[in-house]
Protein backbone atom coordinates (compact mmCIF):
# COMPACT_ATOMS: atom_id res chain seq x y z
CA UNK A 1 0.00 0.00 0.00
CA UNK A 2 1.44 3.11 -0.86
CA UNK A 3 1.19 7.06 -0.61
CA UNK A 4 3.58 9.20 -3.04
CA UNK A 5 5.39 6.42 -3.10
CA UNK A 6 6.11 5.25 0.86
CA UNK A 7 4.40 1.70 2.30
CA UNK A 8 2.96 1.62 5.00
CA UNK A 9 5.53 1.23 7.19
CA UNK A 10 6.50 4.67 6.60
CA UNK A 11 3.32 5.72 7.68
CA UNK A 12 2.84 6.65 11.32
CA UNK A 13 -0.29 6.50 13.51
CA UNK A 14 -0.69 9.02 16.33
CA UNK A 15 -3.39 7.86 19.22
CA UNK A 16 -3.31 10.26 21.58
CA UNK A 17 -4.77 8.60 24.75
CA UNK A 18 -6.05 9.82 27.94
CA UNK A 19 -7.59 7.16 30.68
CA UNK A 20 -8.82 5.08 27.85
CA UNK A 21 -7.39 1.93 29.97
CA UNK A 22 -10.90 -0.06 29.34
CA UNK A 23 -10.78 -0.29 25.69
CA UNK A 24 -7.08 0.99 24.61
CA UNK A 25 -5.59 -2.52 24.42
CA UNK A 26 -7.99 -3.80 21.79
CA UNK A 27 -7.69 -0.56 19.65
CA UNK A 28 -3.81 -1.04 19.64
CA UNK A 29 -4.05 -4.83 18.80
CA UNK A 30 -6.48 -3.69 15.94
CA UNK A 31 -4.81 -1.43 14.50
CA UNK A 32 -1.33 -2.42 14.82
CA UNK A 33 -2.46 -5.64 12.62
CA UNK A 34 -2.48 -2.91 10.10
CA UNK A 35 -0.20 -0.65 10.48
CA UNK A 36 3.20 -0.88 12.43
CA UNK A 37 4.32 2.21 13.86
CA UNK A 38 1.61 3.01 16.03
CA UNK A 39 3.21 5.67 18.18
CA UNK A 40 0.61 6.35 21.45
CA UNK A 41 0.82 9.80 23.60
CA UNK A 42 -1.10 8.89 26.99
CA UNK A 43 -1.57 12.38 28.43
CA UNK A 44 -0.85 12.17 31.76
CA UNK A 45 -3.42 9.06 32.47
CA UNK A 46 -4.26 7.84 36.10
CA UNK A 47 -4.93 4.39 35.28
CA UNK A 48 -3.44 1.36 32.89
CA UNK A 49 -2.89 3.23 29.80
CA UNK A 50 0.91 3.82 29.34
CA UNK A 51 1.33 0.33 30.37
CA UNK A 52 -0.94 -1.50 28.07
CA UNK A 53 0.23 1.26 25.15
CA UNK A 54 3.91 0.33 26.22
CA UNK A 55 3.15 -3.53 25.45
CA UNK A 56 1.17 -2.86 21.99
CA UNK A 57 2.16 0.13 20.86
CA UNK A 58 5.33 0.71 18.48
CA UNK A 59 5.97 3.94 21.06
CA UNK A 60 4.56 5.16 23.56
CA UNK A 61 5.32 8.92 24.81
CA UNK A 62 3.68 10.00 27.83
CA UNK A 63 3.18 13.07 28.95
CA UNK A 64 3.89 13.70 32.62
CA UNK A 65 1.10 15.64 33.30
CA UNK A 66 -2.10 16.14 31.18
CA UNK A 67 -2.20 18.69 28.98
CA UNK A 68 -4.88 18.16 26.10
CA UNK A 69 -5.43 16.23 23.24
CA UNK A 70 -4.27 18.99 21.00
CA UNK A 71 -1.11 19.04 22.99
CA UNK A 72 -0.64 15.36 22.70
CA UNK A 73 -1.23 15.06 19.15
CA UNK A 74 1.23 17.86 18.53
CA UNK A 75 3.78 15.91 20.50
CA UNK A 76 3.06 12.19 18.70
CA UNK A 77 3.15 14.27 15.35
CA UNK A 78 6.71 16.00 16.34
CA UNK A 79 7.89 13.03 17.28
CA UNK A 80 6.46 11.18 13.82
CA UNK A 81 8.63 13.54 12.31
CA UNK A 82 11.17 12.75 14.08
CA UNK A 83 10.87 9.06 13.48
CA UNK A 84 11.11 10.30 9.92
CA UNK A 85 7.20 9.58 9.00
CA UNK A 86 6.23 10.05 5.31
CA UNK A 87 2.69 10.20 6.42
CA UNK A 88 1.36 10.80 9.61
CA UNK A 89 -2.43 9.56 10.79
CA UNK A 90 -4.43 10.72 13.68
CA UNK A 91 -6.71 8.53 15.70
CA UNK A 92 -8.64 8.83 18.25
CA UNK A 93 -8.17 6.35 20.97
CA UNK A 94 -11.82 5.42 22.29
CA UNK A 95 -12.53 2.46 19.58
CA UNK A 96 -14.68 5.10 17.47
CA UNK A 97 -12.66 4.54 13.87
CA UNK A 98 -11.83 1.52 12.16
CA UNK A 99 -8.27 0.63 11.49
CA UNK A 100 -8.95 -0.60 8.06
CA UNK A 101 -9.74 3.26 7.44
CA UNK A 102 -6.38 4.27 8.09
CA UNK A 103 -5.05 2.54 4.46
CA UNK A 104 -7.61 4.23 2.91
CA UNK A 105 -6.99 7.53 3.93
CA UNK A 106 -3.25 7.20 3.41
CA UNK A 107 -3.99 5.70 -0.42
CA UNK A 108 -6.29 9.41 -0.98
CA UNK A 109 -3.08 11.23 -0.31
CA UNK A 110 -1.65 9.92 -3.71
CA UNK A 111 -4.79 9.74 -5.53
CA UNK A 112 -6.39 12.92 -5.00
CA UNK A 113 -2.97 14.10 -4.92
CA UNK A 114 -3.29 16.38 -1.99
CA UNK A 115 -1.29 16.82 1.31
CA UNK A 116 -4.10 16.44 3.44
CA UNK A 117 -6.72 13.64 3.64
CA UNK A 118 -9.89 14.32 6.37
CA UNK A 119 -11.83 11.30 7.54
CA UNK A 120 -15.72 12.29 7.19
CA UNK A 121 -18.50 10.22 8.86
CA UNK A 122 -21.12 12.06 6.80
CA UNK A 123 -19.63 11.01 3.46
CA UNK A 124 -19.21 7.30 5.14
CA UNK A 125 -21.08 5.44 7.77
CA UNK A 126 -21.67 5.94 11.62
CA UNK A 127 -23.12 3.65 14.04
CA UNK A 128 -24.58 4.48 17.18
CA UNK A 129 -24.66 7.90 16.24
CA UNK A 130 -27.11 9.71 18.78
CA UNK A 131 -29.07 12.34 17.54
CA UNK A 132 -28.08 15.24 19.78
CA UNK A 133 -24.74 14.37 18.67
CA UNK A 134 -25.55 14.52 15.09
CA UNK A 135 -27.25 17.83 15.47
CA UNK A 136 -24.13 19.46 17.45
CA UNK A 137 -21.92 18.01 14.48
CA UNK A 138 -23.68 19.24 12.06
CA UNK A 139 -23.76 22.76 13.69
CA UNK A 140 -20.43 22.52 14.00
CA UNK A 141 -19.46 21.89 10.67
CA UNK A 142 -21.07 25.17 9.50
CA UNK A 143 -19.36 27.02 12.23
CA UNK A 144 -16.08 25.50 10.93
CA UNK A 145 -16.93 26.65 7.05
CA UNK A 146 -17.61 29.98 8.63
CA UNK A 147 -14.49 29.54 10.14
CA UNK A 148 -12.27 28.44 8.25
CA UNK A 149 -13.28 28.70 4.68
CA UNK A 150 -13.10 24.99 4.00
CA UNK A 151 -15.88 23.14 2.58
CA UNK A 152 -16.23 20.14 4.78
CA UNK A 153 -18.73 17.40 5.04
CA UNK A 154 -17.24 16.81 8.73
CA UNK A 155 -15.72 19.50 10.82
CA UNK A 156 -14.15 16.92 14.16
CA UNK A 157 -13.70 13.80 12.79
CA UNK A 158 -10.13 12.84 14.65
CA UNK A 159 -9.53 10.40 11.87
CA UNK A 160 -7.00 12.80 9.37
CA UNK A 161 -3.66 12.04 7.34
CA UNK A 162 -0.80 14.34 6.39
CA UNK A 163 1.84 14.23 4.37
CA UNK A 164 5.46 15.02 5.70
CA UNK A 165 4.80 18.27 3.96
CA UNK A 166 1.42 19.02 5.86
CA UNK A 167 2.79 17.81 9.24
CA UNK A 168 5.76 19.87 9.45
CA UNK A 169 3.12 22.90 8.60
CA UNK A 170 0.70 22.20 11.34
CA UNK A 171 1.88 23.78 14.69
CA UNK A 172 -1.02 22.97 17.21
CA UNK A 173 -0.80 26.04 19.85
CA UNK A 174 -4.62 24.81 21.45
CA UNK A 175 -3.89 22.11 23.46
CA UNK A 176 -7.39 21.28 24.52
CA UNK A 177 -10.73 20.38 22.22
CA UNK A 178 -10.17 23.46 20.24
CA UNK A 179 -7.23 22.09 18.26
CA UNK A 180 -9.91 20.56 15.77
CA UNK A 181 -10.89 23.89 14.57
CA UNK A 182 -7.34 25.45 15.02
CA UNK A 183 -6.43 22.52 12.53
CA UNK A 184 -8.68 23.21 10.08
CA UNK A 185 -7.42 27.03 9.76
CA UNK A 186 -4.00 25.80 9.56
CA UNK A 187 -5.30 23.66 6.54
CA UNK A 188 -6.93 26.85 4.91
CA UNK A 189 -4.13 28.97 5.88
CA UNK A 190 -1.50 26.90 4.37
CA UNK A 191 -2.79 26.77 0.96
CA UNK A 192 -2.13 22.83 1.66
CA UNK A 193 -4.59 21.11 -0.85
CA UNK A 194 -7.06 18.68 1.11
CA UNK A 195 -9.70 16.02 0.55
CA UNK A 196 -12.35 14.41 2.37
CA UNK A 197 -12.52 10.26 2.70
CA UNK A 198 -15.38 8.54 3.81
CA UNK A 199 -14.81 6.42 7.25
CA UNK A 200 -16.86 4.60 9.01
CA UNK A 201 -17.49 5.92 13.01
CA UNK A 202 -18.67 3.74 15.30
CA UNK A 203 -20.52 5.17 18.40
CA UNK A 204 -20.10 2.92 21.39
CA UNK A 205 -21.97 3.68 24.98
CA UNK A 206 -18.37 3.90 25.79
CA UNK A 207 -17.12 6.08 23.65
CA UNK A 208 -20.73 8.17 23.66
CA UNK A 209 -19.75 8.75 27.57
CA UNK A 210 -15.92 9.77 26.81
CA UNK A 211 -16.86 12.35 24.04
CA UNK A 212 -17.57 15.93 24.56
CA UNK A 213 -20.83 17.13 26.05
CA UNK A 214 -22.95 19.62 24.23
CA UNK A 215 -22.41 21.81 27.39
CA UNK A 216 -18.79 21.70 26.95
CA UNK A 217 -19.13 23.56 22.88
CA UNK A 218 -19.35 27.30 24.67
CA UNK A 219 -15.70 26.51 26.56
CA UNK A 220 -14.47 25.29 23.09
CA UNK A 221 -15.74 28.05 21.43
CA UNK A 222 -14.39 30.66 23.88
CA UNK A 223 -10.83 28.97 23.76
CA UNK A 224 -10.54 28.62 19.79
CA UNK A 225 -11.66 32.49 19.75
CA UNK A 226 -9.62 33.69 21.97
CA UNK A 227 -6.83 31.44 20.74
CA UNK A 228 -7.44 33.28 17.26
CA UNK A 229 -7.35 36.82 18.72
CA UNK A 230 -4.31 35.99 20.87
CA UNK A 231 -2.66 34.02 17.67
CA UNK B 1 -7.20 63.58 57.85
CA UNK B 2 -9.75 61.23 58.89
CA UNK B 3 -8.46 57.69 59.96
CA UNK B 4 -9.19 55.59 56.31
CA UNK B 5 -6.98 58.40 54.74
CA UNK B 6 -4.38 57.70 57.50
CA UNK B 7 -4.50 54.26 56.34
CA UNK B 8 -4.26 54.71 53.23
CA UNK B 9 -1.49 56.76 52.75
CA UNK B 10 0.51 54.52 55.43
CA UNK B 11 -0.34 51.65 52.94
CA UNK B 12 0.38 53.36 49.75
CA UNK B 13 3.56 55.00 51.17
CA UNK B 14 4.55 51.24 52.20
CA UNK B 15 3.65 50.19 48.74
CA UNK B 16 6.05 52.83 47.11
CA UNK B 17 8.62 52.14 49.23
CA UNK B 18 8.89 48.87 48.42
CA UNK B 19 8.38 49.87 44.80
CA UNK B 20 11.73 51.96 45.24
CA UNK B 21 13.85 48.89 47.31
CA UNK B 22 12.46 46.68 43.95
CA UNK B 23 14.44 49.92 41.93
CA UNK B 24 17.74 49.97 44.04
CA UNK B 25 17.37 45.72 43.62
CA UNK B 26 17.10 45.33 40.05
CA UNK B 27 14.14 42.79 40.89
CA UNK B 28 11.97 44.34 37.95
CA UNK B 29 12.08 46.53 35.05
CA UNK B 30 12.35 50.38 35.24
CA UNK B 31 9.17 50.54 32.84
CA UNK B 32 7.51 48.82 35.10
CA UNK B 33 8.41 49.67 38.31
CA UNK B 34 8.45 53.26 37.15
CA UNK B 35 4.46 52.68 36.02
CA UNK B 36 3.62 51.19 39.70
CA UNK B 37 5.36 54.28 41.13
CA UNK B 38 3.45 56.77 39.56
CA UNK B 39 0.22 54.64 40.56
CA UNK B 40 1.08 54.57 44.24
CA UNK B 41 1.69 58.94 43.69
CA UNK B 42 -1.80 58.84 42.37
CA UNK B 43 -3.45 57.20 44.60
CA UNK B 44 -1.61 59.26 47.75
CA UNK B 45 -2.23 62.29 45.75
CA UNK B 46 -6.07 61.29 45.95
CA UNK B 47 -6.24 60.05 49.44
CA UNK B 48 -4.55 63.15 50.57
CA UNK B 49 -6.11 65.77 48.10
CA UNK B 50 -9.51 63.94 47.82
CA UNK B 51 -10.48 67.19 46.20
CA UNK B 52 -8.20 67.13 43.04
CA UNK B 53 -9.90 63.86 42.35
CA UNK B 54 -13.75 65.95 42.10
CA UNK B 55 -11.72 68.54 39.70
CA UNK B 56 -9.99 65.97 37.49
CA UNK B 57 -13.29 64.17 37.33
CA UNK B 58 -15.68 67.30 36.13
CA UNK B 59 -12.77 67.46 33.56
CA UNK B 60 -13.47 64.28 32.62
CA UNK B 61 -17.61 64.60 32.63
CA UNK B 62 -18.29 62.93 35.60
CA UNK B 63 -19.67 64.42 38.80
CA UNK B 64 -17.78 63.14 41.81
CA UNK B 65 -13.64 62.09 42.17
CA UNK B 66 -15.29 58.94 44.07
CA UNK B 67 -16.64 57.99 40.92
CA UNK B 68 -14.16 58.74 38.76
CA UNK B 69 -11.72 56.61 41.20
CA UNK B 70 -14.44 53.56 41.35
CA UNK B 71 -14.27 53.50 37.22
CA UNK B 72 -10.85 53.72 37.36
CA UNK B 73 -10.37 50.84 39.63
CA UNK B 74 -12.80 48.81 37.79
CA UNK B 75 -10.80 49.30 34.39
CA UNK B 76 -7.30 48.61 36.19
CA UNK B 77 -8.65 45.20 37.61
CA UNK B 78 -10.27 44.22 34.16
CA UNK B 79 -6.81 44.91 32.79
CA UNK B 80 -5.54 43.63 35.35
CA UNK B 81 -7.15 40.28 35.12
CA UNK B 82 -6.76 40.23 31.27
CA UNK B 83 -3.08 40.79 31.45
CA UNK B 84 -2.78 37.93 34.39
CA UNK B 85 -4.83 35.39 32.06
CA UNK B 86 -2.78 36.50 28.87
CA UNK B 87 0.46 35.61 30.95
CA UNK B 88 -1.18 32.25 32.03
CA UNK B 89 -1.76 31.14 29.01
CA UNK B 90 1.69 31.75 28.36
CA UNK B 91 3.08 29.90 31.27
CA UNK B 92 0.50 26.99 29.80
CA UNK B 93 2.10 27.34 26.61
CA UNK B 94 5.46 26.67 28.10
CA UNK B 95 4.78 23.88 30.32
CA UNK B 96 3.21 22.14 27.41
CA UNK B 97 6.46 22.05 25.45
CA UNK B 98 8.36 21.57 28.18
CA UNK B 99 5.96 18.37 28.80
CA UNK B 100 6.16 17.42 25.26
CA UNK B 101 10.02 17.62 25.26
CA UNK B 102 9.94 15.18 28.25
CA UNK B 103 7.43 12.95 26.52
CA UNK B 104 10.14 12.84 23.51
CA UNK B 105 12.89 12.26 25.28
CA UNK B 106 11.48 9.47 27.48
CA UNK B 107 9.92 8.14 24.47
CA UNK B 108 9.35 3.79 25.13
CA UNK B 109 9.82 1.40 22.12
CA UNK B 110 7.83 -1.43 23.01
CA UNK B 111 6.60 -4.41 21.15
CA UNK B 112 4.04 -3.16 18.26
CA UNK B 113 1.97 -5.92 16.68
CA UNK B 114 3.64 -8.91 18.47
CA UNK B 115 4.20 -7.19 21.77
CA UNK B 116 1.58 -8.96 23.48
CA UNK B 117 2.39 -12.08 21.78
CA UNK B 118 5.70 -12.76 23.75
CA UNK B 119 8.12 -10.37 22.33
CA UNK B 120 8.07 -8.10 24.94
CA UNK B 121 9.31 -4.63 25.59
CA UNK B 122 12.17 -2.90 26.60
CA UNK B 123 13.50 -1.87 23.30
CA UNK B 124 15.84 1.50 23.39
CA UNK B 125 14.48 5.22 22.93
CA UNK B 126 15.21 7.11 19.49
CA UNK B 127 18.84 8.04 19.49
CA UNK B 128 17.65 11.91 17.61
CA UNK B 129 15.92 12.40 20.93
CA UNK B 130 19.25 13.35 22.91
CA UNK B 131 19.91 13.08 25.89
CA UNK B 132 18.84 9.87 28.29
CA UNK B 133 15.90 8.36 26.97
CA UNK B 134 14.26 6.42 29.47
CA UNK B 135 15.36 2.43 28.85
CA UNK B 136 11.81 1.32 28.31
CA UNK B 137 10.55 0.37 31.74
CA UNK B 138 7.24 1.88 32.32
CA UNK B 139 7.52 0.78 35.69
CA UNK B 140 10.51 2.92 36.29
CA UNK B 141 9.22 5.47 34.20
CA UNK B 142 5.74 5.82 36.13
CA UNK B 143 7.53 6.16 39.68
CA UNK B 144 9.73 8.74 38.38
CA UNK B 145 7.12 11.04 37.04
Amino acid sequence: MTAKGVSLTDVYVVVAAYNEGAVIADVLRELSDVVPNVVVVDDGSTDDTYRTACRLARWTLRHPVNRGQGAALQTGIAFALRQGAAVVVTFDADGQHRPEDVPRLVQSLERERCDVALGSRFLGTTDGLPASRRLALRAAVLFSRAASGLQLSDAHNGLRAFTRRAAERIDLRLDRMAHASELLDQIARSGLPYCEVPVHVRYTEYSTAKGQRLGAAPRILFHYLLGRALG
Amino acid sequence: MTAFQLILVVALGGLLAGTAVAWIKGWASRPALSAWAGLWIVGLVAACRPEATTRVAGLLGIRRGADLLLYCSSLGMLAGFFMMYVRLRRVRTDLTVLTRQVAILTAHEGGGRDGDRGRGSGGPAPAEAGPPPAKGDPETFLKTS
